[in-house]
């Protein structure tokens, strides 16, 4: 097998994230597992809530310790994160792990250019000079696709638009030529026609530098053109895992499924859309068992038993004791997939 | 032959806002369709094209600065004061975000209630009576009635906007980006709602949205806006299948669509740039400057707004005659169908 030639590039286990809450604690996610290569695009999606962007932030290391904990493991080509000592952490962060926000203004400083946030960054993990510095901003300016560099390195934020914001994240977190980024939401806050070319961007350019990117979106037609394997939480789970393709037409987990099937493009013109009845739980009042259980229309008394991921074919997980034996409908009708 | 009365009509409606001495935007600038009765009409747009300034000035949240807005052939600016108070009840809006929409401080039943309250054509025990039947209408239990919006999900705030605009019975409802805050699955369930209004209470929707694959599920007719100004419009089929405006085409290929790698057709066409100011707009076709098919003409000349087909309208100098692609879309819809 491919897997036990390579060794994995990230390598997230059982990875449970708690919060603080008054006394106690409400745990946010559960169980999170998953496995990526070195230079492959993996999509995270979920709706709002499932414990996404928690588990990018876990494995970016950027959870206020004082107000979280994490449990399990998330080793980058085997060192774990969550024992690492915050020093080594941080020398790390920015240089092998990088991240990008949805929102570029909130995440860029405004009191400085553009420039001067790329340098800092490339001069906080590399020895090079000042002059070193700038030129290679520029480059990185210029390889995400903002017309005259030398000039737009001392433009600051608010000068840019929403679009040219998202690049500079993008060359920022790009400037020490990482092995992992985790683009979360990058390109919600941006328009279609935007959307396409940042997307664009940073899929040649995790291409030319063999770099691996975790892309955390809700949307599945985005993941679909940027992604090869998919992992989707609900929440605060992962329910399944595998190819991009396999899982579009052959969903293995009913939320998968459903969700696929909600999407309005796939669905005839006017035509009822498929909506997954019910809610997603509240933290605190999670159903036994499965956890999508009570909204699922295929479920069985034996789904209120503890899930655990298991293998399925084509290669993939699944977290559903059902998945055998149904057979569901992707982006296409169960007929049509066939 | 007598055609039908539009519902609501715009005849080279501009909404300008000035914005120092020497400066004024258009946000809406010579816009003119038709809206039918019983239509769903949605109109897309990127952020800044003026799509929710048009969509205020279709409910009179906005007045024109140049041209009308008809509602049933009407000016509804020439009516008093108190008229307009009354006519504005049939023209209702929802918004994109039900936690501004809603206040904190008051119970859902009051916040259905509200409308009626302020039009004070009913008794009191009549408005809860009616609110209750349209809470009900969009599936929210009475047990919602005394609850705060912050015990509600974001779906169901949805549901609460439109149970109120629904106590007034409107016949126009504007949905301006009414689904964007909200998950899939519950976009699809709200989506589903609003159709089964409509068949219910004949409603006419204008749905504003950026969403191409919501504005192609549930339209009718579409209406592309880029910087103020229409680029086409038409039957959502035709503009999906056969775009017109290269514009279109662009914003229709860079639509994500989830389908496997095998089976998606078309090429992707990636514009280049982003929108330009819409202060000072370019001279000439305002799409010009991002325009794959850009000549010396579409600086010079400003194209003309034209029927190139039958219900087909566009404003392009080369419309009908550029190789745009099929959309993503419509390849989907032919997946699927």
């Amino acid at each position: 097998m491919d897997h036990a030639v390579k060794q994995p590039l990230l390598e997230v286990n059982k990875l449970s994230a708690f919060f603080r809450a008054g006394r106690g604690e409400v745990q946010v996610t559960r169980d999170v597992s998953f496995t990526m290569a070195p230079g492959e695009m993996v999509g995270l999606v979920g709706e709002s809530g499932c414990g996404k962007t928690v588990t990018g932030l876990a494995l970016m290391g950027l959870l206020p310790p004082a107000s979280s904990r994490l449990e399990g493991q998330i080793l980058l080509q085997g060192q774990d994160l969550i024992t690492m000592a915050p020093a080594t952490k941080r020398r790390l962060r920015g240089r092998r792990i990088s991240m990008i926000f949805q929102e570029p203004m909130s995440a860029l400083d405004p009191v400085f250019t553009i420039g001067h946030q790329i340098s800092e960054t490339l001069r906080a993990h590399q020895d090079v000079s000042r002059a070193e510095a700038r030129n290679r901003a520029i480059e990185a300016l210029a390889r995400v696709g903002i017309p005259e560099p030398a000039l737009r390195y001392d433009a600051y934020p608010h000068q840019l638009s929403g679009g040219m914001r998202q690049r500079a994240m993008i060359a920022i977190a790009l400037v020490c030529e990482p092995q992992l980024l985790i683009a979360d939401e990058p390109t919600t806050a941006l328009d279609v026609t935007v959307q396409a070319q940042i997307v664009d961007v940073l899929g040649e350019l995790c291409a030319r530098m063999g770099m691996a990117m975790l892309f955390i979106t809700h949307d599945l037609g985005l993941v679909s053109q940027t992604c090869s394997r998919l992992v989707t939480m609900y929440a605060g789970e992962v329910v399944e895992e595998g190819q991009v393709d396999d899982i579009l037409l052959r969903p293995r987990h009913p939320y998968s499924s459903g969700l696929l099937r909600s999407l309005p493009a796939l669905t005839q013109r006017k035509a009822r859309l498929p909506a997954i009845p019910g809610r997603v739980p509240v933290r605190g009042d999670m159903p036994p068992g499965c956890r999508f259980h009570p909204r699922c229309a295929h479920a069985q008394p034996e789904c209120t038993a503890p899930q655990p991921l298991r293998a399925v074919q084509p290669p993939g997980e699944v977290r559903c004791c059902r998945a055998k034996e149904l057979i569901l409908p992707g982006v296409l009708p169960v007929e049509r997939a066939a | 032959m007598t055609a039908p009365q539009p519902l609501v009509a715009t005849r080279d409606l501009g909404v300008h806002f000035r914005l120092s001495r020497n400066t004024v935007l258009k946000a809406v600038d010579r816009v003119s369709f038709d809206v039918m009765p019983g239509e769903t009409f949605g109109i897309i747009g990127e952020s800044g094209s003026g799509k929710t300034t048009l969509g205020r000035a279709l409910v009179c949240l906005e007045a024109p600065s140049a041209g009308q807005v008809l509602h049933q052939g009407r000016d509804p600016y020439a009516l008093s004061r108190r008229q307009l108070r009354q006519h504005r009840r049939n023209y209702q809006v929802v918004f994109q975000d039900p936690n501004a929409a809603l206040d904190p401080r008051m119970t859902i039943l009051r916040s259905v209630r509200e409308p009626l309250d302020v039009a004070a054509t009913m008794p009191r025990a009549q408005r809860d009576e009616v609110a209750m039947q349209a809470m009900e209408r969009v599936g929210l239990s009475p047990e919602f009635a005394t609850r705060y919006p912050h015990e509600l999900s974001g779906g169901q705030k949805q549901r609460v906007c439109i149970a109120r605009v629904l106590t007034l019975r409107p016949s126009v409802i504007v949905c301006d980006e009414a689904v964007a805050a909200l998950d899939v699955s519950i976009q699809a369930d709200i989506l589903n709602l609003l159709a089964d209004l409509q068949r219910e209470f004949g409603l006419t929707y204008i749905f504003i949205t950026h969403n191409l694959g919501v504005v192609g599920h549930i339209s009718d007719r579409v209406a592309v806006m880029y910087l103020g100004r229409l680029v086409e419009m038409g039957e959502t089929e035709a503009v999906l299948a056969r775009p017109l405006h290269p514009y279109t085409d662009a914003l229709l290929s860079a639509e994500p669509v989830a389908l496997p790698s095998h089976m998606r057709t078309s090429q992707r066409v990636i514009l280049s740039g982003e929108l330009p100011s819409p202060v000072s707009p370019p001279s000439g076709c305002r799409f010009r400057t991002r325009c794959r098919f850009a000549q010396d003409l579409c600086a010079a000349k400003e194209p003309e707004w034209s029927e190139v087909e039958p219900g087909h309208w566009a404003a392009c100098h080369f419309a009908g005659t550029l190789p745009v692609s099929s959309s993503p879309l419509q390849g989907v819809a032919e997946v699927v169908a």
